[in-house]
């Protein structure tokens, strides 16, 4: 009991003591926290100007924007005009993402990675595209593409995707560029030089073979010669062998022989159209020679 | 005509069923427009059949020109055999492939012919630079089994070749020799890819299966054609839209938009140890691994399995040993523990 008792005149002795202290802190002002009372009353102060200023400012901007939506005619056209300023803008980035194209080489970014389009090209005329989906992750893979069956497309990924893809596309670039100029070259030859050719133009996949027989002058008396033409080099449009020869058993005369060497170095230098377009010419100074 | 020519010609056109009768005909273009129009179609079939043998007769038809009829009847109905798939490789650093049909046409021949005096082999050229090779096998003493024809397709200047199931399979190596020395090849391989849709083995090992790309010049909004589906009745809500929405959503990411190639059936064949929570039974314990062969079969494979997730069947995304069937150009898959 008197242990309890002692805890109890403590405790009241402690609430004692609480009660003096808020007694004296009401009646004697400390003068630290009398400052910073004071200062804190000053903030809630300019705080509160501070709220009441931007609420006008609010109000006003509001009765502004009312006043300019009754006024409808002027504000309505120039937001018209920045509209059309927009869309313009946009049709004008569109299209000229559209026209990357006629770079050959140009892509769109897609959910996995990047679309690339090859546009290939040969003289001035725009030839087939060609897409490579690729998805970007470690390791760098194609995930579908149109590229042609016979184009060395596993090779060339094989060697150049995972280590430099600049040169990967390049490469390709290159190759898809190049057969379709060759096949630019066949195709001219068989749809508009027609007349030369003395039986079918014999011709592979990746148009890298080719063999015909020809006559210089389409209805004339002329030689056939026999050529065959081999692009061993996949990246180029011009033939690294030309063979010429002729059906006949008996030797060529001089004349027909300077013709079938000078021939023979025509193919290797120019496009095989622009061969039989010169072959044309000479017919047609020939028949000028003639009447004149 | 010999007989036996004849009769190979009765069975051959008698196989054709009559509404592709004129088509097949016209392909083969051996009979011409005039020719046919003598013929009464609407005749019984086997007295039609009749009537055409006897005009090829008379029209001195050779054992060549009944091939070829064999290879067009076939080119309609590749679904009748089922095909193989095979890869070949040159040696790194050969030259390129100055790839010349006749001259392969001439060598594969000739490669055949050095090896087994009987046997008949017919070209027919198609689409793509591609060739059709008939070959019928005899053997030292006997003529060439007309009836049990080998098939392969071949695409210039690519490295596959695709080649229908023949029951005379003793052959096979000397074909495949042949095929690979013929277009200037080194090395043949067997891929694990089989189906009776050479259309669709040929986009799958092609890659030719999806051919959408995204460019600036299309705009087509794949998010407007799922919303559309959720919303077509307002009386309707669908309480797990959302995971319908997911599901979707990597369904499309897996398969896309295009038309799945065709494949008939996947087939697993697992040699793995037995794999259980409770490290105890006779299973758990053995310490061979455990054998067996699950098949999945479908008049469509690659489409049943995209509408799986879907229909709630099963979770997405799918099993990566379903879904990388096109990708990896296989359908049989051989698992084992690593």
């Amino acid at each position: 009991t008197a242990g309890t008792l002692n805890l109890g005149l403590g405790v009241l002795a402690h609430l004692e003591r609480l009660e003096t202290q808020t007694n004296r802190s009401r009646k004697n002002l400390d003068p630290q926290t009398e400052t910073a009372e004071s200062a804190l009353e000053a903030k809630i102060h300019k705080l509160r100007c501070l709220r009441d200023k931007l609420r006008a400012e609010v109000k006003e901007r509001q009765a502004r924007v009312k006043a300019s939506t009754a006024s409808v005619e002027p504000d309505q056209t120039l937001e018209v005009n920045e509209q059309e300023a927009v869309e313009g803008k946009q049709e004008n980035m569109k299209a000229i993402l559209q026209a990357y194209r006629f770079t050959g080489l140009s892509g769109k970014l897609t959910s996995r990675g990047v679309c690339v389009c090859i546009s290939t090209a040969f003289e001035g005329n725009l030839l087939g595209s060609y897409f490579v989906d690729l998805v970007i992750q470690k390791p760098l893979r194609i995930h579908h593409h149109s590229i042609p069956v016979f184009i060395p497309l596993e090779e060339i990924s094989a060697k150049y995707l995972q280590t430099n893809i600049q040169h990967f596309l390049f490469c390709l670039c290159e190759h898809l560029n190049a057969y379709a100029g060759r096949k630019y070259q066949a195709d001219q030859l068989q749809s508009d030089f027609a007349g030369f050719l003395a039986g079918p133009l014999r011709r592979n996949s990746l148009c890298n073979l080719l063999s015909f027989t020809y006559k210089v002058e389409p209805h004339g008396q002329s030689f056939p010669f026999c050529a065959r033409l081999l692009y061993k080099d996949l990246t180029t449009t011009l033939p690294t062998d030309v063979t010429i020869t002729y059906q006949g058993t008996d030797a060529l005369s001089t004349s027909w022989e300077e013709q079938r060497v000078c021939h023979e170095n025509l193919f290797l230098t120019k496009p095989l159209h622009q061969v039989f377009t010169s072959f044309t010419r000479k017919g047609e100074k020939l028949d000028m020679s003639l009447v004149s | 005509m010999d007989e036996t020519i004849a009769e190979f010609f009765k069975r051959t056109i008698l196989k054709i069923p009559l509404t592709k009768m004129m088509t097949v005909l016209k392909a083969w273009d051996f009979l011409s427009e005039s020719q046919l129009q003598t013929i009464n179609f609407r005749q019984r079939k086997e007295s039609l059949v009749q009537d055409l043998v006897q005009l090829c007769e008379s029209k001195r038809a050779s054992l060549h020109d009944a091939a070829l009829l064999d290879i067009v009847y076939t080119q309609f109905h590749q679904q009748q055999k089922v095909w193989d798939v095979f890869q070949m490789s040159k040696e790194p650093g050969e030259d390129v492939d100055l790839f010349d049909m006749e001259q392969f046409k001439t060598s594969f021949e000739k490669i055949l012919r050095r090896a087994l005096k009987n046997v008949t082999v017919s070209f027919r050229d198609a689409e793509e630079n591609s060739v059709w090779v008939r070959i019928a096998w005899g053997t030292q003493f006997r003529k060439p089994n007309q009836y049990k024809p080998v098939y392969v397709v071949y695409y210039a200047q690519t490295p596959y070749a695709f080649t229908s199931f023949c029951q005379l399979r003793s052959n096979m190596p000397l074909l495949l020799q042949a095929l690979t020395v013929a277009s200037n090849h080194h090395k043949i391989v067997k891929m694990d890819l089989r189906s009776r849709h050479l259309d669709s083995l040929k986009a799958i090992v092609f890659r030719q299966y999806n051919q959408t790309f995204e460019t600036h010049n299309c705009t087509t909004p794949l998010q407007e054609t799922l919303a559309l589906d959720m919303h077509m009745d307002s009386r309707i809500i669908h309480e797990n839209r959302i995971e319908k929405e997911r599901v979707q959503r990597v369904t499309q990411e897996t398969f896309g938009d295009y038309p799945q190639p065709r494949l008939e059936f996947a087939q697993y064949t697992l040699e793995t140890k037995f794999k259980s929570e409770f490290h105890e039974g006779i299973l758990a314990e053995r310490k061979e691994p455990l054998r067996c062969l699950i098949k999945f079969s479908s008049p469509h494979l690659l489409e049943a399995l995209k509408s799986l997730a879907p229909a709630g069947i099963a979770d997405a995304p799918l099993s990566p040993l379903l879904t990388c069937i096109p990708n990896k150009a296989m359908n049989y898959f051989k698992i084992r523990d690593k």
